[in-house]
């Protein structure tokens, strides 16, 4: 399953992902020094729902995002292929 | 100019062999003047946070020192 290069949508989903994956390192941040702060708090949890979302939306189109068990690994053994994260 | 950054004039000394720079600048960004984060501070939108590097404008600093010429005639 590799053809050169990955259509548009593996972009646009790995770059939407690359956004929500940073608004929610600064929500961490930001929450571990104001832990009571509730919209806040509420922000992440759609942040992380959006995440899941793109995240089952990549690996039903591409295959697994984590390793070890973490992604949906389906039929075939595929995580091997190209491209790899440093090929994307 | 960016607001952010300061400039001093160091003493330039006749018999200093490496003269330092007429002018020199520093940057005293956003988060000097902030000791606690604030809630409830407004944020970019994702796209915008992932290419400033901050999810909150009140933080962001530009940091894009100032050109030769404008501070060293």
């Amino acid at each position: 399953m590799t053809h050169h290069p990955m259509p548009k949508e593996y972009y646009r989903l790995l770059y939407e992902l690359q956004a929500v994956d940073f608004v929610l390192v600064e929500l961490t941040l930001y929450l571990d020094t104001h832990p009571d702060d509730t919209q806040a708090l509420h922000e992440f949890h759609q942040y992380q729902r959006r995440k899941q979302g793109l995240t089952q939306q990549f690996e039903q189109a591409f295959g697994p995002l984590h390793e070890f068990g973490n992604s949906p690994v389906g039929a075939r053994w595929t995580w091997a292929e190209s491209p790899w994260p440093w090929q994307v | 100019m960016d607001k952010q950054w300061r400039f001093y004039r160091p003493y330039r000394s006749p018999f200093d062999p490496c003269v330092p720079k007429r002018v020199k600048a520093y940057i005293v960004p956003p988060n000097q003047f902030m000791p606690f984060q604030p809630p409830g501070l407004r944020t970019f939108s994702p796209h915008e946070a992932l290419r400033r590097g901050t999810l909150w404008p009140d933080l962001y600093s530009r940091y894009n020192p100032p050109h030769r010429e404008e501070i060293d005639p």
